[in-house]
């Protein structure tokens, strides 16, 4: 049993189908890419896994249990996260502040009765918040407002606050989009050695195909909403359904 | 995430002992102090101080009905400024826990302090049910929900519940009795009335302490950091794992409690309830208080409440309005403009200091300590 089944899923917007009975299992501990030409649908089953949309059939499992019939912040606190496509932060808030909301979650839960809590005793989450800062390399710009990193550093930063919860499934939408090369690479590093230490899960939507190649080890192609194609990235490289679809029919 | 951990800050027990909660933590006492400090100082910068007074013109319950709607703006803060919810209905809150209050005085006990307790209890039943049906919706569409609700007990109390609510007249059966059984409210403090005035300005300063107290804990609880992550990215405090239904619907009934504990007080200071405290018109007031003040600061709405107050009251009583030293007079009936004024006045400090009075005395205070070259004190 995967880590994260979908079983026949379905997503109707009015009359168009985002989400055409959908059946994908990703194991725990691969790297699966979700790729598809713009409109596929990627974003949409990422949204429907998130439990951002609600699904009009199917069913999604997480860990063997069903997710549909619950809330995001439930689905986090089980074990998924999610970083957005574009840096999704608290940009007012420190750098610091940033990584504290998420290390509270993931400390204490989604919700507590502890407003007379002075934030200073709750040792556990600032050690955790420092930790995660650590882990993404802003330990140095804790102080900060959030909103004043530069692009790639904000996109850091969102994935620490992601990684913060320790998820055992990480769904990555387009984490290089509008970066520079040279911040396309360092993220790429970042993924490798978080994925090293945690033994992370991953599902990667990307357009960048270097990436894609590079870091999956499988990769689900999808079409007007359908899988047409699933497979190691060589055997995806030669589909020739995939070609038609993806990639106009050019040589890869 | 692996890292090398500090083995001490983890093994430290993290059940909140009373010890915890009950003591002051960094800042808390200093801050609390201060605030004491200009609380006992007020009234008489007020009323009494040589050319500050006579300038202010100031009197006694005014500066206890200032502090009373302080306490309504900095609870409605946490709501409007720390979390980003507008809402358009707090007077549903201040005016039936004056309401109940006062009616609790009148059938049952007229204990000032039982009276608070029963406003606040009000205020947070009538926050949760108005705010769990409200925060359904956002922006735009929770506002005009709560407003709805606040004009439906509005003119409840006008009509059917006439009976006990007094209707058009309001509720004139406000009894209050000695606090604790033994201070009469009205009575001079005593040694230090001249200086500070009367029971109830020393009753309602400690009140007002205390609430300040509770609130600077609050926002500096996890609720507080919470808060401002909703109000910053909604989506993204939900997909960190937050219950963000949940904190959304604890800052309304917070902002509501402190709604009730100041309208239990102003049934006590006015010992009269008027069907106008559930108008509309009070919670838009409420909203531009804490506006002036400075929305997202603890103690900004505090001087917006006190800034509007004076002008409500002093300023619409001024005559003539005269060039200082001088004998021209500049407007006749000058306090007949009051609205206005109050209108320029909020017109000009949204336009030339979003922050409001209290971003302004944080940007003087900040321009100092760079002159004096020390480095930036982070309080708020």
């Amino acid at each position: 049993m995967g880590i994260l089944e979908t079983h026949n899923l379905v997503k109707n917007f009015g009359g168009l189908t985002a989400t055409d009975n959908v059946n994908i299992e990703i194991e725990r501990g691969e790297r699966v890419s979700i790729i598809g030409p713009n409109g596929a649908g990627k974003s949409t089953l990422v949204n429907l896994i998130t439990r951002m949309l609600d699904p009009s059939e199917g069913d999604i499992l997480f860990k063997g249990e069903s997710i549909v019939n619950k809330d995001p912040h439930e689905v986090v606190q089980m074990g998924v996260s999610k970083s957005f496509q574009t840096a999704s932060i608290f940009p007012e808030l420190s750098v610091l502040e940033n990584a504290e909301i998420a290390a509270l979650a993931a400390e204490r839960g989604s919700f507590n009765i502890d407003f007379l809590r002075h934030r200073d005793s709750l040792h556990s989450v600032h050690h955790l918040a420092e930790e995660t800062l650590e882990n993404v390399g802003l330990a140095g710009q804790a102080d900060i407002p959030a909103e004043d990193l530069p692009y790639g550093d904000k996109r850091r930063l969102e994935l620490g606050v992601a990684l913060a919860a320790e998820p055992d499934l990480l769904l990555m939408d387009e984490p290089t989009a509008g970066m520079s090369p040279e911040e396309t690479e360092s993220t790429v590093d970042l993924i490798e050695e978080v994925k090293e230490e945690l033994d992370l899960t991953f599902v990667l939507i990307e357009h960048d195909m270097e990436i894609i190649f590079d870091i999956s080890d499988r990769i689900i192609v999808l079409n007007r909403g359908e899988v047409i194609a699933r497979g190691t990235p060589d055997e995806i490289q030669g589909d020739p359904a995939v070609q038609e679809a993806y990639l106009g029919g050019v040589e890869l | 995430m692996s890292g090398d951990s500090p083995a001490a800050s983890e093994d430290k027990p993290e059940d909140p002992g009373l010890a915890e909660i009950f003591f002051p933590h960094g800042k808390e006492l200093r801050t609390m102090g201060l605030t004491a400090f200009v609380l006992v100082l007020f009234p008489w910068l007020f009323t009494e101080a040589p050319v500050v007074s006579g300038f202010l013109q100031g009197y006694h319950p005014l500066a206890s009905l200032i502090l009373i709607w302080g306490i309504f703006a900095f609870g409605f803060d946490i709501l409007l400024g720390y979390t980003g919810l507008l809402s358009f209905g707090h007077a549903a809150f201040w005016g039936g826990a004056a309401y109940a209050a006062g009616i609790f005085s009148d059938m049952y006990l007229g204990q000032p302090l039982v009276m608070v307790g029963f406003g606040i209890l009000v205020g947070v039943l009538l926050s949760w049910v108005i705010g769990f049906i409200s925060l359904r919706r956002g922006g735009i569409y929770f506002a005009i929900l709560t407003l709805a609700f606040g004009q439906m007990m509005f003119y409840l109390s006008a009509a059917p519940l006439g009976d006990i609510t007094g209707g058009e007249n309001g509720f004139t059966g406000v009894s209050v009795e000695p606090l604790l059984g033994m201070f009469d409210l009205g009575a001079e403090l005593p040694f230090v009335g001249e200086f500070i005035g009367t029971w109830l300005y020393g009753f309602v300063a400690i009140t007002t302490l205390v609430a300040l107290a509770l609130a600077y804990r609050i926002l500096q609880s996890p609720y507080g950091i919470v808060f401002k992550a909703i109000r910053e990215n909604e989506e993204r405090a939900e997909f960190v794992g937050l219950n963000v239904w949940r904190y959304k619907l604890m800052s309304f009934i917070i902002s509501g409690g402190f709604a009730g504990l100041a309208g239990g007080l102003y049934a006590i200071h006015q010992q009269y309830v008027p069907l106008s405290s559930l108008n509309w018109t009070v919670s838009g007031d409420i909203v531009i208080m804490t506006v002036l003040g400075g929305a997202g600061s603890l103690f900004g709405p505090l001087f917006g409440a006190a800034l509007y107050k004076y002008i409500q009251n002093i300023i619409s009583g001024m005559g003539e309005l005269v060039i200082p030293f001088t004998d021209i007079v500049l407007i006749h009936d000058f306090g007949v403009y009051w609205h206005l004024l109050l209108g320029v006045v909020f017109v000009v400090i949204v336009w030339a200091a979003p922050d409001g009075i209290w971003g302004m005395i944080q940007s003087v205070r900040d321009k100092v300590n760079d002159v004096l070259g020390r480095t930036k004190d982070g309080d708020s």
